[in-house]
């Protein structure tokens, strides 16, 4: 029998650098440390002292997983920036898993999850479960007031989590280990921003030219 | 004992996502055994600069493409390889990051020591890169976000002896294309402009040329552009084709003199030191341009001192200047730990004071 899948998993998304690596169905070692910043500097050491802790070697892994947002611009890169250069070094699959995705982990579907954006905002998603026993999907990411939001999920009657519920990288590891059992092609992870970048074109038209 | 150096370079500070590898035996030539650099003119285009956030989310999801890339042309794996060398600044903080994350995960996994590089010592340590070069030597630096002149005295020890006090000159190429209506990047629109043009027409500003040592001033150079644009557009109903093309050579002129002045300024300080054989050397997009090219050379043929410009792939920004930057400071012993800092401030010259930004977070460069 092949040996159980080793499957490391963080998020950097929000305050705090998150990680957690599982073996098979058993989580083996976790972290959680809240941080405003430093997410940069603390990331690959806190995935270092883990696996050494749980006496693992990086060539041990079978996939990464981590966490695209959407959240924090900045912080989404830090860990998908990282999770991409792993499994350029490992040969093995890095996974994405959305804030909604790990957010969901664990509940019974179908739930609102909701993740805070500035501005008083939240990006919402209604997660289901398309068939019994099977992993949640969502519906397209809208963007909206949390007032608006927690309405329409009180209309609906669904429950809700967040917006601002911690994300867990037990549930990313989860979700990367279904995708990984799955065996279908795994697409590089891309940030999830759902919003765009911050840019206008100048304001000021040069002078008509003339011949 | 000789012991050849095989690294890989990373650079995202900017608009540029690249990678290269660089090889170097002591007492050998250093070979480039790859060097890529994929730009993001197209991404910027709409929006007269580089936008930080759009550059940011560009180099992420191409930076892994570009050294597989790399690795592929140099037919190398990640296990023929001796270190990790990565720009951890100065420069637009999101790219530099993505950068610095992506070589940790590498470093990290493939266990491979870990250098961050300062940007502005990879396009300073360029001359040695393409020519056997002693230090000392004098260094200019003219590129979209940078303008300084540096003594090179080894691979971790620079000396300032001036630089721009506002604007960079290729920062000042941008802004003259955007008034112009001509496309960016500024730089080759406005040479290529300026070929056609009269610089005789109009007699812009040498800022700073009154007052004494090797600072520098672009500002207002752009804003005289501006007000004789706004001149002549009122004169004519618009801006006739061949009055802009007379305005960007004045204006490519003016930006020339000024260099040519602070050079020979620049060369008198460095000479003193009485240095063996004197070079001078350009590195950075800016000295792409033929007529800034051509005024330097010349300065230098006046005074005897060595003109080095690196190939223009070598000038812009590439990952092959953070390869060799790596491989210098790893002869040196330096490694970083995976703690390392993306710093979007970070002077070349730790001693001289702060030039630009001495605010709070300090220097920029």
């Amino acid at each position: 029998m092949p040996p159980e899948p080793l499957i490391l998993g963080f998020d950097t998304s929000a305050a705090h650098c998150a990680a957690a690596l599982r073996s098979g169905s058993d989580i083996i070692a976790r972290a959680h440390e809240p941080m405003q910043r430093g997410q940069a500097e603390r990331l690959v050491p806190l995935l270092e002292e883990m696996l050494n802790h749980a006496g693992a070697g990086w060539r041990d892994l079978h996939a990464v997983g981590v966490g695209i947002g959407p959240g924090n611009f900045t912080g989404v890169r830090i860990a998908v920036s990282a999770a991409r250069g792993m499994a350029l070094a490992l040969g093995i699959p890095a996974i994405g898993v959305s804030s909604f995705e790990a957010l969901a982990e664990g509940h019974v579907l179908p739930v609102m999850v909701l993740v805070g954006a500035p501005r008083g905002h939240v990006h919402a998603q209604i997660r289901t479960a398309p068939l019994a026993g099977k992993p949640s999907s969502g519906d397209s990411p809208r963007y909206m007031p949390l007032a608006d939001a927690l309405a329409q999920a009180g209309a609906t009657g669904l429950p809700v989590i967040g917006p601002d519920a911690l994300i867990r990288a037990e549930a990313i590891t989860a979700a990367a280990a279904r995708r990984l059992a799955a065996g279908r092609v795994i697409e590089r992870p891309k940030p999830l921003y759902l919003r765009a970048a911050d840019a206008a074109p100048p304001r000021e038209r040069p002078p008509p030219i003339l011949p | 004992m000789t012991r050849s150096l095989t690294i890989l370079g990373l650079e995202s500070s900017c608009d540029d996502t690249a990678a290269a590898i660089v090889r170097h035996t002591e007492h050998d030539r250093p070979a480039i055994l790859s060097s890529v650099v994929t730009g993001q003119k197209d991404l910027h285009a709409a929006f007269g600069g580089v936008v930080p956030e759009i550059a940011a989310r560009a180099h992420t999801e191409k930076l892994d493409f570009c050294i597989e890339q790399a690795l592929h042309e140099s037919s190398l794996t990640l296990q023929d390889l001796d270190a990790i060398a990565v720009t951890a600044g100065p420069g637009l903080i999101g790219g530099v990051l993505s950068g610095v994350m992506m070589a940790k995960g590498i470093a990290a996994a493939a266990e491979l020591p870990l250098i961050g590089v300062n940007h502005l010592a990879g396009h300073a340590l360029t001359p040695r890169l393409v020519e056997p070069v002693e230090f000392p030597y004098l260094m200019l630096l003219v590129s979209g976000g940078h303008c300084q002149f540096l003594v090179a005295r080894s691979a971790e020890h620079f000396t300032r002896l001036g630089g721009t006090i506002d604007d960079a000159p290729g920062e000042a190429f941008d802004k003259t294309a955007r008034i112009l209506g001509l496309p960016q990047p500024g730089g080759p629109s406005v040479e290529q402009e300026a070929a056609r043009g009269d610089p005789a027409r109009f007699a812009f500003p040498r800022p700073l040329l009154d007052r004494p040592g090797c600072d520098l001033s672009f500002s207002g150079l752009k804003t005289s552009v501006l007000r004789a644009r706004d001149a002549e557009t009122a004169r004519y109903g618009g801006l006739p084709r061949q009055i802009r093309a007379d305005l960007c050579a004045a204006f490519q002129h003016a930006v020339s003199g000024v260099l040519a002045e602070k050079t020979r300024r620049a060369l008198r300080l460095y000479l003193a030191e009485k240095p063996e054989d004197p070079i001078f050397a350009v590195a950075g997009g800016v000295a792409a341009n033929k007529e800034i090219r051509t005024v330097l050379e010349i300065v230098c043929n006046e005074q005897g001192v060595r003109f080095i410009a690196p190939p223009q792939a070598l000038c812009t920004d590439n990952a092959a200047m953070i390869a060799w930057a790596g491989i210098e400071l790893f002869r040196l012993g330096r490694k970083d730990t995976l703690s390392l800092s993306a710093r979007p401030r970070w002077p070349l010259d730790q001693t001289s004071p702060a030039m630009l930004g001495s605010g709070r977070k300090g220097a920029k460069a």
